[in-house]
């Protein structure tokens, strides 16, 4: 039962870097339990477009929607609307990020990386939030490095505590960006593996990926993103099997 | 660790105070007899013990003067009137006046140490909101911390204590010795110290403000952009986040910016504090002996080893996660 339609939904998204057009009018809607893999070229924008989401990157002009709720309206990088301070740092809690590079926080242990953000902004006990940090580790299968410092980690460990640390925020979406990339060919089946069971979960998850077997195996929709634009749409059935975009045809064609 | 034991043995056998008096020539313990009732001193004596070492000397001025002098080491007593021994004695009464022994807090190796570990400690507090500001996103905050950078690197560290002591009070109309009380001897030099620890810290602020800025800007930007995903606020990853990570990185810069202080510190001298360089210049103007600098040298690097080890153990201890 979700109180609102979509959990995310942007509008008109633009986004350019001096008079580098990145992003060129996305619109986008994501439902709750949704779980949407984004591909495409390098250089399509994707990531561009899962950082102007939470606010990493200011975008130029669109509209975000979180929750059926504006978030943010923007014309020609000027704010026309933003929701209030407080409010506009809850909603963004609705929102967990997994980044390529893991950018854990290499100081802090397993178990203090998962609890930090929890204890600083959740404000929640010590105690409260070990526990729930406990626990989520244990779901990404780390119990056992709980006192160990990510540099002493393999790649794929390092994500799924990244993972972990997000989901400790228990946020509503989940949103991945190319969080495989950076791994070396073997560590990639575990990163996968924890995040399908997330979907499975019923967790709603906005992916950039370049694993298109996973793309396939995990996701209700498959956006095809070049260029700055949406050119392709669909279940993952339509997207690698019929694609109609020109560039969507000649991109699967070299990825498959 | 065989070092420090031989010192601590050599220590446990040093030669009593009383033996050394003990030792005088019949002539001066005479002396010491007759002025014990009279308020009218006529002998002199100097007793200066280093813990290893120990020294005294009797001299009476006037026509037929009395010099005598006696090292104490290794629980022997050996006359120090001439030759190795006379030099033996010299470099321990040298070493024990700059150590500032025996005499108030801001004198010598105390003074040196006081004034540089509390400036260092108050600029680089200070240091961390000029670094702070500067690369704020505010132009006006970023304009203000660049500038004072910019002032205190670009104008000599001696002129900047002689505004703090001379100039300040003039235009506000105090004087930094009316801070103590008018019956305090010493207020003349706590004043003294005061201002230099106003300008010495407002100095190295400045220096290390570039070091903490440099750390800050060397941690990676994903760093920065997880705190935020994660809903952190700026004050939240400046402190918990990227300053942790960036101390590691400012000790090696901070250390040789406190062993520069060290050094510079002799500047105090302009507003007549003493510390080691002050006071080996002075002996060597009165007594003229021009090796009263070598035992100066050897405290510096004492001094300067002690300070860079314990750097390089707390940058140690901070890297325990990489």
């Amino acid at each position: 039962m979700s109180e609102y339609e979509y959990i995310i939904k942007t509008e008109h998204l633009r986004k350019a870097f001096g008079s580098l057009e990145v992003l060129k009018d996305i619109n986008l809607a994501v439902k709750k339990g949704e779980v949407i893999c984004i591909i495409g070229p390098s250089g399509a924008g994707k990531s561009t477009y899962l950082r102007s989401l939470n606010q990493l990157e200011k975008i130029t002009s669109g509209k975000i929607y979180i929750k059926d709720e504006l978030f943010l309206h923007r014309e020609h990088n000027r704010t026309i609307h933003r929701v209030e301070p407080d409010r506009q740092k809850a909603m963004l809690l609705e929102m967990g990020m997994v980044f390529q590079r893991f950018n854990l926080f290499p100081h802090k242990t397993v178990l203090e990386n998962v609890m930090i953000a929890q204890i600083l902004v959740r404000k929640k006990s010590k105690d409260a939030a070990k526990k729930l940090a406990k626990e989520i580790i244990d779901r990404v299968g780390l119990s056992d490095k709980l006192d160990v410092y990510p540099s002493k980690l393999s790649g794929g460990q390092q994500q799924r505590v990244a993972i972990a640390r997000a989901l400790a925020m228990e946020p509503e979406i989940m949103l991945f960006d190319e969080p495989t990339s950076a791994l070396d060919p073997e560590l990639v089946g575990e990163v996968l593996n924890v995040m399908k069971r997330l979907a499975k979960q019923g967790m709603t998850m906005l992916c950039v990926t370049h694993e298109m077997g996973f793309a396939r195996e995990v996701a209700d929709r498959v956006v095809f993103m070049a260029d700055g634009m949406l050119l392709e749409e669909g279940t993952p059935a339509e997207v690698f099997d019929h694609p109609t975009n020109e560039k969507a045809v000649n991109f699967l064609r070299s990825v498959l | 660790m065989a070092a420090v034991a031989l010192i601590g043995f050599f220590c446990a056998i040093n030669v009593s105070e009383e033996a050394m008096m003990d030792h005088a020539s019949d002539e001066v313990k005479q002396l010491i007899e007759e002025e014990k009732d009279s308020t009218r001193k006529y002998l002199t004596i100097t007793y200066n013990n280093l813990g290893v070492v120990s020294y005294i000397s009797f001299s009476t001025s006037g026509a037929q003067s009395i010099k005598e002098a006696y090292v104490g080491f290794a629980g022997k007593i050996y006359s120090a009137n001439e030759g190795f021994g006379k030099f033996v004695g010299q470099m321990v009464n040298y070493t024990y006046r700059m150590l500032g022994s025996g005499e108030n807090l801001l004198h010598g190796v105390k003074l040196t140490l006081l004034l540089t570990t509390l400036s260092m400690a108050i600029g680089s507090i200070l240091s961390i909101f000029l670094a702070l500001g500067k690369i704020s996103e505010n132009r006006l905050v970023s304009k203000i911390s660049s500038g004072y950078i910019f002032f205190f690197r670009g104008t000599p560290l001696l002129i900047q204590l002689f505004v703090v002591y001379f100039s300040v009070p003039a235009i506000f109309g105090f004087s930094w010795r009316s801070l103590f009380s008018m019956s305090d001897p010493e207020a003349v030099y706590k004043g003294a110290f005061i201002a230099a620890l106003i300008a010495f810290s407002l100095n190295s602020a400045a220096y290390c403000a570039e070091i903490v800025r440099a750390a800050i800007q060397s941690i990676d930007k994903g760093q920065n952009e997880a705190a935020k995903a994660l809903g952190m606020s700026y004050g939240q990853t400046m402190r918990t986040i990227i300053i942790p990570q960036s101390i590691r990185r400012m000790i090696p810069p901070l250390c040789n910016e406190f062993v520069m202080m060290i050094k510079d510190v002799s500047l105090v001298f302009a507003i007549s504090l003493m510390d080691i360089t002050t006071i080996s210049k002075t002996i060597m103007t009165s007594e003229g002996n021009y090796l009263v600098f070598f035992p100066a040298l050897i405290i510096y690097l004492i001094i300067t080893a002690i300070f860079t080890y314990l750097f390089g153990k707390v940058e140690k201890r901070l890297s325990v996660y990489e």
